[in-house]
């Protein structure tokens, strides 16, 4: 099958039961290239689940993920991630037993055919590019909590992802290092013409950066649009507030 | 680099006592070496991947039995008969470790523990090919370049060679792609995964070059000793190396030769406790599981870099919790 215009990502039909309880139901998600989308949901919505499905973590019950039109719906987590997507999670997850440079090296491995140097250097340009250099021979829990994030990151950049997947990379941050994560974001975007798939609870980060904001709530998708349509959503304010809200609101 | 030399001073130190001590304590040292090769080798699995395995000892025996038949049975000389019997091993490593290493955790290691059995099974049951419980003797030892390593001290220093070019390149995959992949894995598979880092792959990998080095002591032991019985690969043994590299340090290939030196010579040293020992070794292992986590080459590295700045620590810890 041809598509007239390819998206990075699309995943249809997508549909995750956890015994009973149905995480994801139906769900459609498709990403353009170099489009920023926001997923948004109350707690519990299957954000973070729908994450995981894409990147292989967990197999979908029903559904199919397409990278650049190539389906990877039966591909294992790392070929996912050689095949251009990128992901970082929603706690922060590093490699304590490596030093900075070390677990971003990790991720610039991907690419054959960098020698030992090469790799040290395609990593210490990820760092300079996002402020971080001093920190490179650092062991993980020397870090801040901040700098922890900003580091998991630029470990997902030197991936070199098409498509990349945020989990909530502004929670914890203090006001200042959500600013400088924004910053980075645009910058990264421009420069590299990265797909971003954001999860985010601050509104106005979302409101900002997204040029299309998708919501999920119990697992199924009730709203997609500009971030203007959306936030005048009923459904939205009903899914956020309650239902008497939104009645309240009409 | 600092690794490359605290390695040659371990070696060093193994070459200065050769010349100083007498043969029983020359044939102690040799067994200090062996060990320490496949100790090394557990260190790949274990300390750099995570995989914990209370089978090693089978691949020592795999490969131990291999130079014992071909150069028994099939009058190879040693060093051919090493080769195959070394490859031989690591295929078996492969073909058990995409199956085995399924498993995680406890049930890794009960699984590895039952395959020590199964050898130790084979080994005495397989009277044709093995020998039985009687073993298989007479095994040559090894010549080069016309000259007989068959002397405690002239076999040392051979092992002491050989214990230098593995520990060197253990140092080599420890500084590569492939170590911090190990390592990576170890920490979190999740995350490595989302490096594109092939975790079952990586884990393989692991396992086999544990294997691998374990043949390697396996055939110093056989060419060594000039006798092999399934008595010297039971699972005693893999719990041996297992605590040989926890004393050591995990994750350190100078620990893993001091670890294994130090394991080898304390029953001697403690000859004394006579039927005690095994309750002292509980103990001590028990303190050092509990105080000191890391092994002796932890201890040393905290010596040097004194702790970091506590309270970055805990800021670190506080927002992980508090998001
Ligand atoms: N492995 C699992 N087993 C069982 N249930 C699960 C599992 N993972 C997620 N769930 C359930 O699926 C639902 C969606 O969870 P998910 O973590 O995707 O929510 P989220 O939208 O990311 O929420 P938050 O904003 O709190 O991170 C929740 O009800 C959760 O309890
Ligand atoms: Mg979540």
């Amino acid at each position: 099958m041809i598509a007239a215009t390819q998206n990075a990502l699309s995943a249809t039909g997508i549909t995750k039961r956890f015994g009973g309880l149905v995480a994801l139901a139906d769900v459609d998600l498709t990403v353009g290239n170099g489009e920023f989308v926001a997923l948004i949901g109350p707690n519990g919505a299957g954000k973070s689940t729908l994450l995981n499905v894409l990147t292989g973590l967990s197999a979908p019950t029903a559904g199919r993920i397409a990278l650049d039109g190539r389906d990877v719906t039966r591909l294992p987590t790392h070929r996912r991630i050689r095949a251009g997507l990128g992901r970082t999670f929603q706690h922060g997850r590093l490699f304590p037993r490596l030093s900075v440079v070390e677990n971003i090296m990790t991720g610039a491995a991907n690419r054959a055919g960098r020698g030992e140097a090469g790799l040290r250097a395609h990593a210490l340009a990820q760092l300079r590019r996002m402020g971080l250099e001093r920190l490179a021979d650092q062991p993980i829990s020397a870090l801040s909590y901040g700098n922890r994030r900003m580091v998991e990151l630029t470990r997902v950049l030197a991936c070199e992802p098409r498509v990349l997947l945020l989990d909530e990379p502004a929670a914890g941050l203090n006001l200042g290092e959500v600013e400088d994560l924004m910053a980075r974001l645009r910058a990264i975007r421009a420069e590299d013409r990265i797909a971003v798939v954001l999860i985010e609870h601050n509104m106005g980060m979302v409101m900002r950066l997204a040029e299309r904001v998708v919501v999920l709530n119990f697992g199924r998708k009730i709203a997609e649009g500009t971030p203007a349509e959306v936030q005048a959503d009923p459904a939205v304010l009903a899914a956020y507030l309650g239902e008497g809200a939104a009645h309240a609101g009409r | 680099m600092r690794s490359v030399l605290v390695l040659s001073a371990l070696i060093l130190a193994g070459f200065a006592l050769s010349f100083a001590v007498s043969e029983y304590t020359l044939r102690l040292l040799n067994m200090a070496v062996i060990a320490a090769v496949a100790v090394i080798g557990l260190n790949f699995a274990f300390g750099y991947a995570g995989l914990i395995s209370l089978g090693h000892s089978a691949f020592v025996g795999l490969g131990a039995y291999g130079l014992a038949i071909l150069t028994t049975k099939a009058d190879w000389s040693p060093w051919l008969a090493a080769i195959p019997a070394v490859a031989g091993t690591g295929l078996a490593a492969a073909a058990l470790g995409y199956p085995l290493l399924r498993l995680k955790g406890h049930y890794l290691a009960l699984a590895t523990l039952g395959l020590n059995v199964s050898f130790s099974i084979v080994a005495s049951n397989w009277i044709e090919l093995t020998g039985g419980t009687n073993g298989i003797a007479q095994i040559p030892g090894l010549t080069l370049a016309g000259y007989k390593l068959d002397g405690e001290q002239t076999f040392l220093w051979f092992g002491l060679a050989v214990l230098a070019l593995l520990g060197l390149a253990a140092l080599a995959i420890h500084a590569s792609r492939l170590g911090r992949a190990m390592m990576a894995v170890r920490d979190d598979e999740t995350a490595a995964a989302m490096t594109g880092i092939d975790v079952t792959g990586v884990s393989v990998t692991a396992f086999v070059l544990s294997a691998i080095y374990a043949a390697i002591a396996g055939c110093l032991f056989a060419a060594h000793v000039h006798f092999v019985s399934p008595d010297d690969f039971n699972y005693a043994h893999s719990i041996t190396f297992l605590s040989m590299l926890i004393v050591g340090g995990e994750g350190s290939v100078a620990g893993a030769i001091v670890g294994a030196a130090l394991l080898t010579f304390l029953p001697e040293w403690l000859r004394v406790l006579g039927e005690g020992y095994l309750a002292f070794f509980g103990l001590m292992m028990l303190a050092i599981l509990v105080f000191l986590p890391t092994g002796i080459a932890g201890l040393l590295r905290r010596w040097r870099r004194p702790a970091l700045p506590p309270q970055d620590t805990a800021a670190g810890l506080d927002g992980a919790v508090s998001r």
